[in-house]
């Protein structure tokens, strides 16, 4: 006779053998991928100062919210801001939060949620400039924003303002301290972070215009759009929205006004702490532990940075060979095709190629993931320029001695790899080296087609901590230091490739 | 003569541009043992001929025959040569260049080694055991491991003829071998001329220097305006030519 505590412990041995496949299931959540770019800065999506592997920021802990109401688990997707809804399209993620503002324009390249946030946008000047207070007394100034923004189209409607167009508010704000400009327009919940907390600055006047941040989805997305709606209305409904931005110190009158919800604000505890933590953050001795805590990032985008150019440069070198050859001696049609591609791949920028690949190829049914797409788009630009480099160093090489070659029964083949290419290589070698150290740093421009290497972690730490000028001379550092054994290997292969004439 | 000649051009025609003819109906013939040397004015297609018989240059019409092979032009025959006939050709000879044109990224030995190791397909030992002597022969035993750009001209001229010989062709060919070196290298470089002639190689030589003829010469012919004026044993051509204008050619010379 089995003992009742034996029965019981065999029934429940029993049940976890029905419910273990349920079990794995439930762990097996499915994913939300959701795009953004992390050098956006403070307080949407960006790297934790204290913690740069980490990411914060209120749209980021908006996300998380969710993912838990959608039962799913969120999978954050890097892609340049300009990007973010082409790679929807692209299928690179299911959905796109990154402060993007719901307008005409866009709606017709997706679809977007009901507004999780709204703003404004602010007017910010240097302490003791009590002239500037609206865009009105703002005539004759000089004023900045962001490229492409609400703002900057504020500006220019205003009418008599002189405008100027900035990548980062960062640089904006530095430009206001330091004179460049006299007045800011920034959207509101970045003047609270960038340009309040700045004992040179403060900000002045009305709110500016009205624009609702929207969550994008590819527009077949239906089903999706309809459970994030949901989700949406319950988060503001449940009090966690209002949660999120009171930690974050971005609740605004106008969100009062859109939320119905005027009761005071809560202490912004994620402020204060992304301040204190930004702050505390001088005096050589945190600078240098600072500084190391980011090291394990930036080199982690260097390696990418090397493994990019190497791939790269290979498939220059390879490609680049092959154009040379069919072009001087591949006959006519070859020879044309080879002195066309290096015409239009020399002739157009290798943005605008990266561009085509990553994001134009998809239309005609081909999708290349940003590393392919990346080293293509380096490989075939590079190559028209190496092939240039080929075709000069095979034309140094004297007639006579591939008539020498010739005469002693080699064929044009064996001319070329035995007695034409070695003699070309001595001359080759010093404008290789220099493109391969031209590319090194050209490989930046692929962080558009959201690949994540040594400039594009520069940006998102930069953006984070405020600290442009001891980042980039640290990321410069590490790109002349990547360059050394390069130049160095080259420096012996030359030395090789000129035995006999020294 | 019973015998057919060894090299047999018959009305060789070639201009590199259209209306200014280099060549302009050549004959020649060399018999096989023969040392042929070509004289005449700069510009009167001698070097043009030599580059002709080996495939280094195309020629517009008429027929080149050594040994078995042949290659015909123009007339009924249309179309480039094949490299089949030009390699046919080809490999008859050796060819020695004005510029010496060895390869200075190899060593003296190496620049010899090249081609029987890759068109023959010898190994290195198997190569070296042709090369090394050669080298020897010529007067280079001690720069086999030295680069071109480190020996003198003569020793350079050398290297190239060591490197032509080791091809083992039937035919040698010299064009304007020591116009860039000086008296004393030029006698290095003809002896060894001298020395392959005694060995009962064919040679056809194009030079200015008719002393080095004279000595060595069997057939001379002296060219002018891209055709054969005339052609005969050394001693008749060089002393008593019968065409006043081999005759004017060496009283300049003279």
């Amino acid at each position: 006779m089995m003992s009742a505590r034996a029965v019981r412990a065999f029934g429940a041995f029993l049940l976890a053998m029905i419910l273990s496949p349920a079990l794995l299931f439930a762990a097996e959540q499915p994913v939300l991928r959701w795009g953004a770019d992390c050098d956006g800065g403070a307080p949407y999506i960006f790297r934790d100062p204290d913690k740069p592997e980490r990411l914060i920021g209120f749209e980021v802990d908006l996300v998380d919210a969710l993912a838990k109401k959608l039962g799913r688990k969120p999978e954050f997707i890097q892609n340049q801001w300009d990007g973010l809804v082409p790679g929807l399209k692209r299928g690179d993620y299911d959905i796109a939060i990154n402060g993007i503002e719901i307008t005409e324009e866009r709606l017709r390249e997706a679809s977007f949620s009901i507004p999780y946030f709204h703003t404004y946008e602010q007017i910010s000047v240097r302490q003791g400039n009590e002239a500037i207070h609206s865009l009105a007394a703002a005539r004759g100034k000089v004023a900045g924003a962001l490229t492409a923004s609400l703002a900057e189209r504020i500006l220019e409607e205003a009418g008599g303002i002189e405008s100027r167009s900035y990548s980062s508010q960062t640089n904006l704000y530095e430009d206001l301290a330091n004179g460049r400009l006299d007045l800011v327009l920034m959207d509101q919940p970045v003047a609270v972070y960038y340009a309040d907390p700045d004992p040179r600055l403060r900000s002045v006047g009305e709110p500016i215009g009205q624009m609702s941040y929207g969550i994008a989805l590819k527009k077949e997305n239906r089903e999706l759009l309809a459970s994030i709606d949901r989700a949406l209305k319950e988060l503001k409904a449940e009090g966690v929205l209002r949660d999120i931005y009171d930690r974050w110190g971005i609740w605004n009158p106008l969100m009062a006004r859109e939320f119905k919800d005027t009761s005071p604000s809560r202490p912004a505890r994620e402020l204060e702490r992304y301040l204190s933590s930004r702050d505390g953050f001088s005096g050589w001795k945190s600078k240098l532990s600072r500084y190391s805590s980011y090291l394990p990032l930036l080199l982690e985008g260097a390696l990418t940075t090397v493994k990019l150019s190497v791939l790269g440069m290979a498939l220059a070198v390879v490609l680049g060979l092959l154009l040379a050859l069919a072009r001087l001696y591949g006959g006519p049609v070859l020879s044309t095709l080879s002195l066309v591609y290096v015409e239009v791949f020399r002739g157009t920028p290798l943005l605008i190629q990266l561009f085509l690949l990553f994001y134009g190829l998809p239309y005609l049914g081909i999708k290349l993931s940003p590393l392919v797409a990346a080293v293509l788009g380096l490989g075939f630009n590079y190559a028209a320029s190496e092939a240039e480099v080929y075709r000069a160093g095979i034309l140094s090489v004297p007639q006579g001695q591939a008539d020498a070659a010739f005469s002693l029964g080699l064929n044009r083949r064996r001319t070329l790899r035995h007695v034409i290419l070695p003699q070309a290589m001595r001359v080759v070698l010093p404008p290789m080296t220099n493109d391969f150290i031209a590319l090194l740093k050209d490989s930046s421009l692929v962080s558009i087609i959201t690949m994540v290497e040594l400039t594009k972690v520069y940006g998102q730490l930069a953006s984070a901590t405020y600290d442009h000028l001891g980042l980039g001379i640290l990321t410069a550092i590490l790109y002349f230091l990547m360059g050394l054994p390069f130049v160095r290997l080259a420096r012996r292969a030359e030395r090789r490739a000129s035995q006999g004439w020294r | 003569m019973a015998t057919p000649p060894f090299i047999d051009v018959q009305g060789l025609q070639k201009s590199y541009t259209p209306g200014v003819p280099v060549l302009r109906g050549v004959d020649l013939k060399v018999r096989k043992g023969q040392s042929t040397f070509l004289v005449g004015r700069s510009g009167c297609g001698k070097s043009t001929l030599l580059r002709c018989l080996n495939g280094l240059e195309s020629f517009d019409l008429g027929k080149i025959r050594v040994g078995k092979a042949e290659l015909e032009r123009g007339g009924g025959v249309r179309g480039k040569p094949g490299l089949k006939e030009i390699r046919a050709l080809r490999d008859h000879f050796g060819m020695v260049f004005q510029g010496f044109n060895l390869f200075p990224h190899l060593t003296v030995l190496e620049n010899v080694l090249l081609a029987p190791q890759v068109v023959k397909g010898l190994s290195r030992s198997e190569a070296e055991e042709v090369a090394v002597p050669l080298l020897e022969k010529v007067g280079l035993k001690a720069q086999l491991l030295s680069y071109p750009a480190k020996i003198s001209g003569g020793q350079q001229q050398r290297a190239a003829i060591a490197r032509a010989l080791a091809m083992a062709p039937e035919v040698m060919l010299y064009d304007e071998p020591t116009s860039a070196l000086d008296t004393w290298l030029s006698d290095e470089v003809f002896e060894v001329v001298r020395q392959l002639d005694a060995e009962g190689m064919t040679q056809i030589v194009v030079t200015h220097e008719l002393h080095f003829a004279r000595e060595v010469a069997e057939q001379v012919v002296f060219m002018e305006d891209g055709v054969v004026v005339e052609a005969g044993p050394a001693a008749q051509v060089l002393k008593d030519p019968e065409d006043p204008r081999t005759r004017a050619f060496l009283r300049k010379l003279q």
